[in-house]
C-alpha cells in the first residue's frame, strides 16, 4: 500500500476531478449527469475523505503536536463545515437547472478546496506516518475502499 | 466593549460564538455581521456575495460568501428566516469589513420564521466573550483593524 500522505493526496485530486466533471456536465445542460456526478463527489468527499480526517487523521495530528496544532485543525474543521452546506446548495442549483448559482458556488468552493488541500498537503499529511500508531494503514484502506466503491 | 488579542467584542450583540454576530432590531429583524477577530482571520476581502432580498434561509445556510486572497467562506445564518435587506455597499467594496465589521459592514437584515426561538442558537454577555477569547486563543489570531 502506498504511504498514507499519498493516498490522501490522490484523493483530492480524484475528487477535483469528479467536482470538474460534475462542472462540465452544467455547463452542457445535462442536469442528470451534474446530480449524479456531484453526488458521487459529495458522497466520496464528505463520507469518505473528510469522515477519515476528522475522525482519524487531525486527532492524530492534535496528540503529536500538542496545543499548536489547534490553529491549523480548527480552521480545517471550519473548512469542512462551509464546504458541508456549499455541497448542498450546489445540488440544490443543479435541481433547478440554476448555471449561474452554480459557477458562483463551484468558483468559491474551488478556491477553498486549493487553499485547503494545500495547508494538509504541506503541514498535516506529512507528519501522518509517524503521528499514526498503524503509520495510517486503516486509514488509508478506508480511503481507497472509497475509490474502488467510487469506481465499480 | 472588551478587548483580546487587539480584537473587539462587543458584549451587547449575540454570537453564533464562530465567525457570526447578531443584533435585534426594533422592527423584529435581525442585523448579521462577522467578528473582527473572523474579520481578522479572513484576510484582506475581496469579494463579497450577498444572498438577495427576498431569498428564504434555513438556518445554517449561508447568507454571504466572502473571499480574500488567501481564503473564503461562509457566513451562516444562525436561524431561519427570510432576508430583508441586504448591505450594497458591500457588493462594491467588500474590504469595509475589514475596517468596520460590526457597524458600517453589516452584511444582511434577516427576519426569522420564528422570532421566539431565533436566538436560541446564539450566545451573548460574558459567556459569549469568555467563549471568543477562546475562539482566538485556538486560532492564534491577533487582530490589527485596517482604517482604510
Ligand atoms: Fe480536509
Ligand atoms: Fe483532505
Amino acid at each position: 500500500m502506498e504511504p498514507i500522505d499519498q493516498i490522501m493526496q490522490h484523493d483530492h485530486e480524484r475528487l477535483d476531478q469528479l467536482l470538474e466533471q460534475g462542472a462540465e456536465a452544467v455547463s452542457q445542460g445535462a442536469w442528470p449527469e451534474a446530480a449524479h456526478l456531484l453526488e458521487t463527489f459529495r458522497h466520496g468527499i464528505v463520507d469518505g475523505h473528510m469522515a477519515v480526517e476528522e475522525s482519524t487523521l487531525f486527532p492524530a495530528f492534535e496528540r503529536q503536536k500538542g496545543d499548536e496544532a489547534q490553529s491549523l485543525t480548527a480552521l480545517l474543521r471550519k473548512g469542512h463545515q462551509d464546504l458541508r452546506i456549499f455541497f448542498e446548495e450546489m445540488a440544490e442549483a443543479i435541481q433547478e437547472q440554476d448555471a449561474e448559482t452554480f459557477d458562483d458556488l463551484l468558483s468559491t468552493v474551488q478556491t477553498i478546496l486549493k487553499q485547503h488541500d494545500a495547508k494538509e498537503e504541506n503541514e498535516l499529511y506529512p507528519i501522518l506516518a509517524t503521528a499514526l500508531t498503524d503509520h495510517g494503514e486503516a486509514a488509508g484502506r478506508r480511503i481507497l475502499d472509497f475509490e474502488a466503491e467510487a469506481e465499480s | 466593549m472588551s478587548e483580546y488579542h487587539g480584537c473587539e467584542l462587543l458584549e451587547d450583540l449575540f454570537y453564533d460564538l464562530d465567525y457570526v454576530w447578531v443584533r435585534p432590531e426594533e422592527d423584529g429583524t435581525l442585523t448579521i455581521g462577522i467578528t473582527d477577530p473572523a474579520q481578522t482571520m479572513s484576510g484582506r476581502l475581496q469579494k463579497a456575495r450577498i444572498k438577495k432580498v427576498g431569498t428564504h434561509l434555513e438556518a445554517g445556510r449561508h447568507v454571504a460568501t466572502l473571499e480574500s486572497g488567501k481564503w473564503a467562506g461562509g457566513v451562516p445564518v444562525p436561524f431561519a428566516g427570510e432576508v430583508m435587506d441586504r448591505n450594497e455597499k458591500l457588493l462594491e467594496d467588500p474590504h469595509l469589513i475589514n475596517i468596520d465589521p460590526y457597524n458600517d459592514a453589516w452584511i444582511a437584515r434577516v427576519k426569522p420564521d420564528d422570532p421566539a426561538h431565533a436566538l436560541d442558537n446564539v450566545s451573548t454577555g460574558n459567556v459569549a466573550i469568555a467563549a471568543l477569547e477562546e475562539w482566538i486563543k485556538r486560532y492564534g489570531v491577533q487582530c490589527m483593524r485596517c482604517s482604510e
